[in-house]
């Protein structure tokens, strides 16, 4: 496996929601990398975030609180997020630490990018 | 002049070890030699002796290096023992090595400076050009020797060398062991009438012994401080104790592991004295040394009646030879060393060993100079000297004051020795981890530094998520600046108040005085307060805000009229802490941003990788740090290949091995920054055994503290064994002397459970 802590991080928006890609291993480094960019993306007016984790092979824990940090993130913004391509192993991982609890796990990007327009369209309901 | 000669041809004469054992006093032995060069003929050099540093050898070093040299430096080599009970008859023999040593020299014999010789078998022995100044030398001695004159004979005996003839050559005569000087019966102070001799001798010289007695001997003796250079010797640095072990163990055949060695260095705190009687007691129980218990055990034997025993006896003996007294003052050194005041008066000590004041005086000053106790002529105070001291008292006070049964004070000395010994290890580790700070402080010297690294927030901005490249290209880029100030002094901010070591450790709050541009004004005196907060993720404003009000309430305490706090932590701090720490001023920095400041400061090391294997097991090395469990990640996948592991199960073991790596390189204060990784191939099953050095965590298995919120954030970064313990299908931590090591076991089909 290639180490990508040197690579930058991948993303593009699709309407207002960005689309930022992990990297082959997910650790403290790349970890800090997508929830800069995703503070990014939030700050510049995005209402949703999918991480897409077809290139991700390996996650560690901190990698893990470091997601968690960002779906804090994103509710305080009040922006919803979903995971896209998550493998296997990883989706264990993520369901033996109670992230799945708090994030849509969908099969592919497109898939993640259609659940989040139905959310976004949805009519806000007070 | 060199200090090496040619291997081959190099002749052991004295030395006791040869060239290349003699370990650890490399740049003292060159300094001796530096002191025999004609530059600084008729100089003298004060060898000032921390107790147990060991001198003997480098000096019997040097007499062979200046033998083998065959220069015109005639090398005298002499050491006082307890044998000579008077300083007339420690003259005598200093006379007839004189002259056995420097036939031996004249002659190129090496075997006559250890013969057993006569002065008029030496007269026989000494070459014709000398025959004749040889005889006279005799011949006026043996009329001073049937005289009354006893300092005469003295003064004569050391002052011969000054008598060699010009065109034979210089002495250089280096004395050993003046320590024992001042106990020698008689009229004459030997130690003061040596220094008073050398010093008009003309001749060039050391003299070696306690550094607190030689000093007062040299004063006593009104040498001309012109004319002697001084140089200190202390215990060895780490490293260089470390390989002394390795030396000497090698050398008597003692087996020892790298815990055992590390743990005697500390133990020792580096003393050569300690670490060869102690390794030489190995070799006569043939005891091999390979784990705490093993070290601990043969220590309490040489407590108890070993070398260790004997040294000390031997110098309680000589500070106070009658035993009724010397029981009253183990009873009294031990209750003042114990005791909360360890500080007391001269009539305190007077009284309770029923001695005159005179009496008193002459054991105070004996115990002073062994660094036993500080006399100050007014108080004393207690507890100094070595461990091995603070032990040997504490059972000599149990069996001869408490009179308690033998057999529980041995257990008793042996289960604190145990329990100490990873203490000590951690002190240890904990000061090299710490020493980051306190070095880097100590080197600031008006170098010019990238602002941002003094602000974590902007710094944050700018380079968080960014690689260590473009971080390092981006700080070239910095267009703000700062200038340090220049450090000349830097201690503990327990040095200056004694209740901060319960705060924090020692070396994690520091005081520096320094002085912007390196000008020495009031205007330009800044004293620096930092402090490095220890918190696995950004400090919050309530720890932030504490921190601040201490370390300005200490300025204001000292009376600091300008001083500039700097607080460190792992993770940074918070944005609420952030806007407090800008509106007061304080710098602060995460450690990232420490490192680039040293980077910035000095050049750092690289460290090594080191991979071996054998039939059924691999086993490897990494260094901590920069993604390196990925490697032995992939190595167990590979690992696990070749035992047909269903994928899920490749991912969950390398899963496991990668929290486990991070776990040893989070939580040790690892002394030598790597992992050690041992893959066990079974039939059945992968045992994969992650380890480290350093200090077990306290923390490991779940204990916390702290608030609820910062207790949270935490327990998400304590994920690790918890995962491990998922993962894999057993996990247990063996017992190690030193840090941690985790067996984790992967079957190749699932266990059936006790039921089935």
């Amino acid at each position: 496996m290639d180490t990508s802590s040197s690579k930058l991080v991948r993303s593009h928006c699709v309407g207002t929601t960005a689309v930022v890609y992990a990297s082959d291993y997910l650790n403290k480094l790349t970890g800090e990398k997508i929830e800069h960019e995703c503070r990014r993306q939030l700050n510049c007016g995005c209402r949703a975030l999918v991480i897409d984790f077809s290139d991700t092979k390996l996650v560690n824990s901190i990698g893990v609180s470091i997601l968690l940090g960002i779906i804090d993130v994103a509710e305080k913004c009040g922006a919803r997020i979903a995971f896209s391509e998550v493998n296997n192993e990883t989706v264990q991982l993520f369901e033996m630490l109670g992230l799945t609890r708090h994030v849509v796990l969908a099969k592919d990007e497109r898939e993640a990018l259609m659940n989040l327009s139905h959310y976004e369209t949805a009519p806000i309901v007070h | 002049m060199s200090s090496r000669s040619p291997s081959e041809n190099f002749r052991r004469i004295l030395g006791r070890v040869v060239q290349q054992d003699f370990v650890g006093r490399a740049s003292e032995l060159e300094r001796i030699m530096v002191q025999a060069e004609p530059a600084n003929a008729g100089r003298g050099l004060l060898l000032l002796m921390e107790p147990s540093a060991g001198v003997s050898e480098l000096l019997r070093q040097a007499y062979d290096q200046l033998f083998n040299l065959r220069s015109d430096v005639i090398p005298i080599y002499f050491a006082i023992t307890p044998h000579e009970t008077t300083a007339v008859s420690a003259a005598i023999e200093f006379l007839n090595t004189f002259v056995q040593q420097y036939i031996a020299f004249r002659r190129n014999e090496p075997v006559v400076s250890n013969a057993p010789l006569t002065l008029q078998e030496l007269l026989e022995l000494a070459p014709p050009a000398d025959l004749e100044w040889i005889e006279q030398l005799v011949e006026s001695y043996n009329r001073l020797r049937f005289g009354n004159d006893d300092k005469a004979l003295v003064r004569f005996c050391l002052g011969a060398p000054q008598r060699i003839p010009s065109g034979r050559g210089r002495a250089f005569v280096m004395l050993d062991g003046s320590q024992l000087a001042e106990y020698l019966n008689g009229a004459v102070v030997l130690g003061t009438e040596i220094l008073r001799v050398f010093g008009r001798g003309r001749f060039s010289f050391v003299v070696a012994g306690l550094r607190r007695q030689i000093l007062e001997a040299a004063h006593d003796a009104k040498c001309d401080f012109e004319l002697l250079d001084t140089l200190r010797l202390e215990q060895l640095d780490t490293a260089e104790a470390a390989k002394l072990v390795e030396h000497v163990a090698r050398r008597q055949q003692v087996a020892t592991s790298e815990i055992a060695r590390d743990l005697l260095v500390q133990q020792f705190a580096g003393s050569p004295f300690f670490i060869n009687i102690f390794l030489q007691a190995a070799r006569e129980k043939h005891a091999s040394l390979s784990s705490y218990v093993d070290c601990e055990r043969l220590y309490v034997d040489e407590l108890f009646g070993g070398h260790i025993h004997r040294h000390f006896a031997d110098l309680l003996e000589e500070i106070s030879p009658r035993l009724d007294t010397r029981h009253l003052l183990i009873r009294l050194l031990w209750e003042a060393a114990a005791g909360e005041d360890q500080v007391s008066s001269f009539e305190v000590w007077r009284k309770r060993l029923h001695m005159t004041a005179s009496e008193l005086e002459d054991v105070l000053h004996r115990l002073h100079v062994q660094e036993f106790v500080n006399w100050s002529g007014v108080t004393v105070e207690a507890g100094a000297g070595p461990q091995a001291w603070k032990d040997y008292l504490k059972i000599r006070y149990r069996l001869d004051v408490l009179n308690e049964p033998r057999a529980l004070v041995v257990a008793d000395m042996l289960a604190d020795s145990l329990k100490r010994a990873p203490h000590t290890m951690a002190r240890h580790y904990k000061q090299i981890a710490d020493a980051g700070l306190r070095d880097l402080i100590s080197r600031f010297n008006t170098h010019r530094v990238p602002a941002v690294l003094f602000d974590y927030q902007s710094f944050t901005y700018k380079y968080k998520g960014a690689d260590s490249d473009a971080v390092i290209s981006g700080l070239a880029a910095e267009t703000e600046f700062f200038k340090l100030p220049q450090t000349i002094h830097l201690a503990s901010c327990a040095a200056f108040f004694s209740d901060m070591r319960q705060i924090c450790e020692e070396d994690h709050c520091l005081i520096a005085h320094t002085f912007e541009e390196g000008s020495y004004s009031d205007a330009q005196q800044v004293i620096w307060l930092a402090a490095d907060i220890k918190s696995k993720l950004e400090v919050d404003l309530e720890v932030t805000r504490a921190w601040c009000d201490r370390l300005e309430n200490m300025a204001q305490r000292l009376g600091f009229t300008r001083f500039q706090i700097w607080l460190i932590s792992n993770e940074g701090f918070s944005e609420e802490a952030d806007k407090l720490l800008q509106r007061r001023r304080v710098f602060n920095s995460n450690r990232q941003q420490l490192g680039l400041l040293a980077a910035r400061i000095s050049e750092t090391v690289a460290t090594e990788v080191v991979q071996t294997s054998e039939r059924n097991e691999f086993l490897m090395v990494v260094p901590m740090g920069e993604d390196n469990e990925l490697i032995a990640a992939n190595t167990a996948e590979q690992i696990a290949k070749r035992l047909s592991f269903r994928p899920e199960a490749i991912n969950q073991i390398k899963t496991a091995i990668v929290e486990a790596c991070i776990n040893a390189s989070e939580h040790s204060f690892s002394p030598d920054r790597k992992i050690y990784q041992r893959f066990r191939v079974e039939s059945d099953r992968l045992v994969v055994t992650i380890s480290s050095r350093g200090i077990v965590p306290a923390n490991l298995n779940g204990a916390n503290s702290g608030s609820e919120t910062k207790q949270a954030a935490e327990e998400r970064r304590g994920w690790g064994l918890k995962l491990i313990r998922t993962l894999m299908d057993e996990v247990e931590f063996e017992r190690v002397d030193d840090g941690t090591s985790l067996r984790m076991t992967k079957y190749l089909r699932p266990q059936k459970s006790a039921n089935e």
